[in-house]
């Protein structure tokens, strides 16, 4: 494939965005996607920044009220990390949530982390993920007048939540 | 374990060297970018404080208290990276005793850690650095999200913060001019290639870094098994290649290949991009077995002692380094 900017050279990188609504595709060969900026610190392919603006732009995307954006523990604000594309801590991702979840859509496979936890942290995570999924699954079993399943999932989440206050 | 600039390893005449490494941040602590000086001297801290009881022999080096050229050849030796080596705020790198591991504090994200090796060593290097992992996760609050897992200052390794690189040596692939189209193919299965001495098949030295793109949504399984994947085939497609090339242009490419190894062993002035591409065709010419005198270990290891800080001890102008640079590989090579 040839490079969407030059149309000389082969494409090496390929670059998906949303403007006003509307899916498009980059695609770049090296030298391009250098000068365009897409390249970054070499690491990261994604220019987070244009991915952010382009959210922007899009009239019913997401209504972030810009001027108490602010994350109050590392004073982060919307317009730096929009500019940057770089968060301030670990609170960020919950002030900034909507943002950070449509980016994350957008460079990632999916929202949802699939690979290990270790310690003490991901310990307690993967215990709540797991209480979560009993609470959903007793939920559909009610639903489904499963009334023998519902009675067996109730007697397992007290246990676990028996253990997690004991 | 010997160091992966000095040594060769598995497929070495392709796959250079290993990396995996992980970002880590500590829980309640800003980002680096956003800490004060003093929570940063308190993390360094407890990095150290973390690995004290490991028994891998881990070295501190304080960057803001080591000289800018001393810095540089941690950068050569990919110990830490650029950004480290420019870092105001107090950081360090940990190495470990057998200098396969290191762990750069304060970096864009509170802990980078990664384990190195030579030739393809995807597998061993994962369990080390998640050696490394669980154990300091003992002793450190990482900060974990509930639906993201690791989370880090940049939205490209939240998750997993995973990053596998492979630098790869592929001239027989550049030079069918199928590298562009190839590298393409990988760009869509959500992996990235970037020159490692410039940029597209015109990289010197036909030396390439092959990694993975996504950190979230896969995990480290399926990030390691797409990446073997696609390295694995990339040697396969390589080695066809290397012998078609042989194939069609017999003597000639034989004889280009010696010639190279004898300027290696006689020149008196050797720029690194030249040595690049001499080092490149002799890399080939092992790979055909026309040359058993020189070993890919001593290739890697002069890749790094004759890059330009770690010449630089006294030597200001570029020809002077181009003199030592001949006089190290003559040495080292012999003639
Ligand atoms: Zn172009
Ligand atoms: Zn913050």
């Amino acid at each position: 494939m040839l490079c969407t900017n030059c149309k000389s050279k082969e494409a090496v990188l390929h670059y998906k965005q949303i403007v006003n609504g509307k899916k498009s595709e980059q695609h770049l060969c090296a030298e391009c996607a250098n000068a365009l900026g897409y390249t970054g610190n070499g690491e990261s392919l994604f220019d987070i920044g244009s991915i952010l603006n382009d959210f922007i732009s899009m009239p019913s995307a997401h209504t972030v009220n810009k001027t108490v954006a602010r994350c109050p523990i590392c004073s982060t604000t919307y317009d730096e990390f929009k500019r940057t594309g770089l968060l301030g801590c670990d609170k960020c991702y919950d002030e900034f949530e909507a943002i950070v979840e449509a980016s994350l859509a957008q460079i990632q496979p999916s929202t949802t982390h699939k690979g290990s936890l270790c310690g003490e942290a991901g310990e307690k995570i993967r215990k709540e993920n797991e209480l979560n999924e009993l609470k959903e699954n007793l939920k559909k079993a009610i639903i489904d007048e499963r009334y023998e399943d519902a009675a067996v999932l109730r007697d397992r989440i007290k246990k676990m939540e028996e253990k997690e206050n004991g | 374990m010997a160091k992966w600039y000095d040594d060769s390893g598995f497929q070495s005449d392709i796959v250079l060297s290993t990396r995996v490494r992980l970002a880590r941040n500590i829980k309640d602590i800003p980002f680096p970018r956003k800490m004060t000086d003093e929570a940063a001297s308190a993390v360094v801290d407890m990095v150290e404080q973390s690995l004290s009881t490991m028994n891998m022999g881990f070295s501190r080096t304080d960057i803001l208290s080591v000289s800018p050229l001393e810095r540089e050849q941690l950068v050569e030796k990919r110990f830490i990276s650029p950004n480290l080596a420019r870092q105001k705020k107090p950081s360090a790198v940990f190495i470990s005793g057998d200098e396969s591991v290191s762990i750069m504090v304060n970096e864009e994200d509170h802990i980078r850690m990664q384990a190195i090796f030579a030739g393809f060593e995807c597998q061993k290097a994962y369990e080390v650095i998640s050696n490394v992992d669980s154990y300091m996760a003992k002793n450190l609050n990482y900060a974990v999200h509930q639906k993201y897992g690791y989370l880090t200052s940049c939205l490209t390794n939240v998750g997993t913060g995973i990053r596998i690189s492979f630098m790869m040596h592929l001239p027989a692939i550049c030079k069918a001019q199928v590298a562009d189209s190839l590298f393409s193919a990988m760009g869509k299965l959500g992996v990235t290639v970037r020159g490692m001495y410039g940029e597209g098949s015109k990289a010197s030295g036909y030396l390439f870094q092959i990694s993975n793109q996504m950190t979230l949504g896969v995990n480290e399984k399926e990030i390691t098994d797409r990446l073997n994947d696609v390295v694995n085939q990339l040697i396969a497609k390589e080695r066809e290649l290397r012998s078609a090339l042989h194939k069609r242009e017999g003597l000639s490419l034989e004889d280009k290949i010696m010639r190279s190894a004898g300027i290696l062993k006689t020149s008196r002035l050797l720029s690194t991009k030249e040595m690049l591409t001499l080092f490149s065709n002799v890399r080939f010419g092992i790979s055909l077995g026309l040359i058993d005198d020189i070993e890919p270990r001593v290739l890697n290891a002069l890749m790094v002692e004759t890059s330009p800080a770690h010449l630089a001890y006294g030597r200001d102008n570029p020809a002077e380094r181009d003199a030592e640079r001949a006089r190290m590989v003559r040495t080292r090579i012999g003639g």
